[in-house]
């Protein structure tokens, strides 16, 4: 035997003998620096574990070989350490125990079981020698050791990962769900416990009772650890819990332990003011008051308690994020439903960038998509093929596309699609059956097809689980006003000879009739509108729409103008008001009509002084009439002119009177609008033109502001 | 001039500087588009990864149907028979408990309570009470999710339309679209994520203000961008006269190149915000005129919306290019529908105003649920604050006018993960106070996030060294009203 043999063989009788007496002695009376040489425990623990599988090849491995000799030796050597690192690690298991915090039941059964794989190792060593031919004891002594070691790992590993670690189940991770609180919820039960048993039970449970605390329930906890009770019901000041939660982070005491989930602020404020209020386990919820600090502490975790809830979890994994930033681009957005969801949303824009191909390249994330949205896409029954390869596809919206349905059949292998929308496509009642026999379809819309009610009333009997959408259809008997006629350029009123006037293009059956004499139109008598028409010096043009099944529209009601000749200049006599200046004396035939609804732009206004204006034609052109346009607005205090004076002759120092009117006057509050003049003159030639008119000096008796002084408002004056 | 430039670069802000550092690696890693702040862990501005729901979300977009100017609950859907019975008597003191007034009643002597001329009835399973001016939306009173319960802090219209839009009265803050624009990204690139649409209708009005869909500190990309109600929503979106679409593309490729060098001198991220901007404008003269093309439009399309959709500009074509631009990928899209304000002459404005919004607001419903969208789309519907349950002014025979009133109003949404047809909240006899759950702007904020899967509590942005949330340092989900 070997020096070195010799040497460790005698090791392993001392350690063993160690190991005899740890049995049986109470080791937490030793000192802690002895005790913390238990921690190695963990560390060594998986090489007798390695070491003892190891040996079943290695022992094979020698059995077949006829020339062991040099290898034996070697063999001895291993069983040797084996045995060693066996009862170091039990040794060690020991300490580890002796600091406290693990639950008993499991911990006997690991405990002896460890032991035993020491002690059996050991004997390994001697049973080797003893029977080195007869192969049946040595195996079965092996296998045996084997086994032991693996119950005792088993109950190893429940002591450390907790038991049913090997069970197979998903949702390790504990969160935090509260639930709905009814009229009977604890304020314990509906939210203490929820915190405890995401945060704090991991460590103090049945399993495992660290510093001899279990959360189990209010009858454990009430137990209190080894440091004493937990709280001291209504201060929380001198609760151990809360202490120990408000501790620094580096602080050995600070709970829960650093590295793990750590309570929010909201939550050991929670336990403080349930602490505070005598930490009554049948307290309800409801019967707090609404202010009460601890409701609103409650309604606040509650509240962000639907954030767990919200995330439907998928069991395919996430595509690669080089895979999904290849096929993006602004014409296909793929986008994951949520920022940790593995479910991909693909959505399609702008027709001219689409083809089919888009569409193809994303099968290689295919299993990730649950939405596509092809919607107003110009995609066809080839798309339903590429559709029908994504096998975790839920919603398909196909709305307004060029798909004919024939092919839907062959979305049946998506096992899990929910919802097609099909509004405004050629799909029809025929194609329909396919759908019906889909898997779990859920919604199938349908707005704007050929299908017809009969039709829809058909097929929902037929496939009564899914919902079948035709959307809105018109109240027959309801009819509703059409617009008014709009004219295609809104703004302009005043047109050259030969610029036509024309109108929006309406919705199709829908006609145009219209007067051009300011009388009211008919839907029947009227001139129907087929094409622009010109103006004729000054037109009063009123229009409605009129259509079969409709209300006929309010009257569109506008005047318009035929531009005259333009006088070489024009000249203000009379300044106009501060306030309504206008542009000066260009506003009169800068071919701008104002509006009544607004007087500060394109008009001209007039109180203190009378309006009056001289306009000089150089060449004296053959006028024969003169267009006064002015405005009435009752509550503006603006009212058609007293009177308005025409003269002409061939300079402004020899006039002659051509004209005087006394313009009609309201007799009652009526609508503002425009009141144009028509003032036709004598066949005579003259280069001279003054026009002068008078607002109103006392407003009448009916009017609000009676007895005071009326305005008088122009815009534009035209020569014909 | 060297010194400043100096000066410049080191006022550059850490974000600034984590920008640029992302723009270099961005592209190369795992895709700028989809995990890009999550490169920058815990230092980035928001503890939340953005560009993404933080968890499944039920509402994926969603359409705002804002009525500005602040619609009467007593004449929309709080049914109140008790101011009817008591109508012309004094609100009594144990009420109104003192709450404050607005200037324009506060020195009124007598506060008559006033019911509602128009009748009400009970609509759907759910026998909602929906007042006569809104048959249409009581022919959806099964989808629909009526909070009674909705109070506010604010009781004149801007400060409580920026509180209801940005989370705070004073302004300044990024508005909600910008938020979910921040926090969830563009759906499609192609289109702002966040877009406004403008009407008015016919009743007394009151002013929308761009800093209604401002992205207060948030990068500018997040700004609202308003879709012009005349036939052309996006102005200067056609190519010039003689510019083809490839001299468009060449002109920009060389614009970005000089931008690429101002940014790479300077640091602004408002420059790569800006060259991000020009890319999508040329990529929406694409996706624009597939969404405002009208023509292909079915009769019925027309008759569920009502004609005026055809006309833009009106409450009608905005709903219905809403529901196009949702339908889209636009993540946030806030009409704003004014003419609510009826201090006097309610009975008629009332009228009016329901007219314009009722079809087409249900219409949209309609649409969205026979697409199969509704799921998806949270569409909500409501104004400022309420109306009061007192005249304001005297009764004149038929006719009479309600104030401010922010204690208890009404709004719905529907689709999107709310409970279709129900009726949340109980308001007292006198349609004054909240008896039972009580909704603030900020819990409504809460739910909104909640629904596109975002906890409140973690979408934050770090500005003048502190974090800030849409919800402020309040909000509570409403649990009541989640599917």
């Amino acid at each position: 035997m070997s020096r070195h043999l010799f040497v460790l063989s005698n090791l392993l009788i001392v350690l063993q003998v160690f190991l005899l007496l740890f049995c049986f002695l109470d080791l937490s009376v030793l000192p802690q620096l002895v005790l913390f040489a238990g921690r190695f425990h963990p560390v060594v623990l998986h090489l007798p574990i390695t070491l003892i599988i190891l040996l079943v090849p290695f022992s094979i491995y020698l059995q077949r070989r006829t020339d062991t000799d040099d290898l034996s030796g070697i063999f001895d050597l291993v069983l040797h350490y084996i045995a060693l690192i066996s009862t170091l690690t039990a040794l060690a298991g020991f300490l580890l125990a002796a600091e406290g915090g693990y639950n008993q039941d499991s911990l006997v059964f690991h405990k002896w079981l460890g032991v035993a794989v020491a002690f059996s190792t050991h004997a390994l060593v001697y049973i080797k020698k003893a029977f080195v031919k007869n192969t049946i004891v040595w195996n079965s002594a092996m296998l045996t050791t084997l086994i032991v070691m693996v119950a005792g790992s088993h109950y190893g590993g429940n002591l450390t990962h907790g038991e049913g670690f090997f069970a197979f189940k998903q949702d390790v991770k504990p969160t935090i769900t509260i639930a709905e609180f009814t009229a009977k919820t604890t304020v314990y039960d509906g939210a203490v416990q929820p915190i405890l048993a995401a945060k704090c039970m991991e460590c103090h449970n049945d399993q495992k009772t660290k510093g001899g605390l279990n959360m189990k329930n209010l009858a454990s906890m009430l137990k209190g650890g080894k440091s004493g009770s937990m709280w001291v019901s209504g201060d929380p000041d001198k609760s151990l819990m809360i202490e120990r939660m408000l501790l620094g982070m580096d602080d050995q005491k600070h709970m829960p332990p650093k590295g793990k989930a750590q309570l929010s602020a909201a939550e050991i404020l929670l336990f403080k003011e349930w602490i505070r209020a005598g930490a009554n386990p049948t307290k309800t919820y409801h019967s707090l008051a609404v202010t009460d600090t601890l409701k609103t502490i409650i309604t606040s975790i509650i509240n962000t308690a639907p954030v767990e809830k919200a995330t439907k979890t998928y069991s395919f994994s996430a595509a690669s994020a080089s895979a999904i930033e290849q096929l993006n681009s602004p014409f296909r957005r793929i986008l994951p439903l949520a920022s940790n969801s593995p479910a991909l949303s693909v959505k399609f824009y702008l027709k001219e960038k689409y083809d089919l191909n888009m569409l193809t390249e994303c099968k290689s994330i295919s299993e990730q998509v649950v939405e596509v949205n092809l919607s107003n896409m110009p995609a066809d029954d080839k798309a339903i093929e590429v559709l029908s390869s994504f096998e975790n596809i839920e919603r398909i919206n196909l709305n307004g596309t060029a798909i004919s349905g024939k092919n839907l059949g062959l979305l049946k292998s998506n096992k899990h699609l929910e919802q097609v929308s099909l509004a405004s496509t050629a799909v029809g009642y025929p194609m329909l059956d396919a759908l019906g026999a889909f898997p779990s379809l859920k919604k199938v819309f349908l707005w704007n097809t050929s299908l017809t009610e009969p039709e829809m009333a058909a097929i929902r009997k037929k496939f009564p689980k899914i919902h079948w959408d035709l959307g809105y259809i018109p109240d027959k008997n309801e009819l509703l006003k059409l617009t008014k006629p709009r004219l295609l350029d809104e703004e302009k009123r005043i047109y050259s000879p030969g610029e036509l006037i024309a109108f929006k293009p309406q919705m199709s059956g829908v006609q145009i009739r219209y007067t051009i004499d300011g009388s009211k139109p008919d839907s029947l008598a009227s001139i129907l509108y087929t094409k622009p028409f010109p103006v004729i010096g000054m037109m009063k043009l009123r229009a409605i729409s009129v259509s079969p099944g409709w209300k006929t529209s309010d009257t569109t009601d506008n005047t318009f103008f035929l531009k005259g000749f333009k006088p070489d200049s024009i000249r203000m006599i009379n300044e106009a008001d501060k306030q309504y200046k206008g542009q000066g004396a260009i506003t009169l035939t800068d071919l701008v009509k104002g509006t009544p609804g607004n007087l500060n732009v394109n008009w001209l206004g007039y109180r203190d002084n009378s309006f009056k204006i001289g306009a000089y034609f150089s060449k004296g052109e053959d006028i024969q009439q003169i267009l006064l346009s002015t405005v009435e607005s009752i509550d503006g205090y603006v009212m058609p002119a007293k009177k308005i004076i025409i003269k002409g002759g061939d300079s402004p120092k020899s006039l002659k009177l051509l004209k005087t009117i006394v313009p009609e006057q309201p007799k009652e509050k009526r609508r503002r609008q425009l009141i144009p003049f028509v003032i036709p003159l004598d066949k005579k030639q003259y280069r001279y033109f003054e026009i002068e008119a008078y607002p109103v000096n006392v407003l009448p008796k009916w009017h609000p502001g009676k007895g005071d002084k009326g305005w008088v408002f122009v815009d534009e004056v035209f020569f014909y | 001039m060297e010194n400043q430039e100096k000066q410049f670069r080191l006022n550059v802000t850490r974000r600034h500087f984590l920008t640029k550092a992302g723009l270099g690696f961005g592209s190369a890693a795992l895709g700028s588009m989809l995990f890009k702040d999550q490169l920058f862990g815990a230092d980035t501005q928001s503890s939340l990864p953005l560009g993404l729901a933080q968890y499944a979300p039920k509402a994926k977009r969603i359409i705002y149907l804002f009525q500005n100017g602040a619609p009467s609950q007593l004449e929309t859907f709080d049914y109140k028979p008790l101011l009817n019975k008591m109508h012309g008597e004094e609100l009594p003191a144990s009420i109104r408990m003192g709450q404050r007034l607005t200037g324009m009643t506060a020195n009124q002597e007598k506060f008559p309570l006033v019911g509602s001329s128009f009748g009400f009835s009970q609509h759907g399973q759910s026998g909602a009470w929906i007042s006569e001016l809104f048959p249409n939306i009581a022919s959806i009173a099964d989808d629909i999710c009526i909070v009674k319960t909705m109070n506010t802090e604010a009781i004149n219209h801007d400060p409580a339309l920026t509180f209801f839009q940005t989370g705070a009265q004073q302004g300044n803050r990024p508005s909600m679209g910008a938020w979910m624009s921040y926090g969830l990204g563009s759906e499609n690139s192609n289109l702002p994520s966040y877009t406004v649409l403008l009407s008015r209708g016919r009743g007394n009005g009151q002013g929308v203000y761009s800093k209604l869909w401002t992205n207060g500190f948030l990068d500018s990309v997040h700004q609202g961008v308003v879709f012009s109600s005349g036939d052309d929503p996006v102005l200067y979106l056609n190519n010039p006269e003689g510019h083809d679409k490839q001299s468009r593309r060449d002109m920009l490729d060389q614009l970005a190149k000089f931008n690429a060098e101002a940014f790479d001198n300077f640091g602004d991220p408002e420059i790569n915000t800006r060259i991000k901007q020009y890319e999508m404008s040329y990529r929406m003269q694409s996706a624009v005129p597939e969404l405002t093309d009208l023509s292909k439009e079915s009769d019925n399309t027309i008759k569920m919306y009502g004609p005026d959709c055809l006309v833009p500009g009106t409450y009608a074509a905005n709903c219905l290019l809403a529901r196009k631009l949702s339908e889209s990928g636009v993540r946030f899209v806030q009409l704003y529908h004014q003419g609510w304000d009826t201090h006097g002459n309610l009975v008629n404005d009332m009228r009016m105003q329901a007219e314009d919004v009722d079809r087409a607001s249900a219409g949209l419903i309609k649409d969205l649920k026979q697409r199969g969208l509704l799921d998806e789309t949270l569409v909500i519907w409501g104004g400022e604050f309420g109306r009061t349950n007192y005249c304001q002014g005297k009764i004149d025979g038929a006719n009479y006018g309600r104030d401010h009133h922010p204690k208890c109003f009404s709004i719905w949404m529907a689709g999107g993960g709310v409970k279709p047809g129900m009726v949340y909240g109980e308001t007292d006899e006198f349609g004054y106070n909240t008896i039972k759950d009580p909704v603030s702007v900020h819990d409504f904020h809460a739910t909104v996030l909640h629904l596109m899967g975002i906890n409140h509590e973690q979408l934050t942005y770090r500005h003048l060294g502190r974090r800030y949330r849409l919800t402020d340092v309040a909000g509570q989900v409403v649990n009541g009203i989640i599917a």
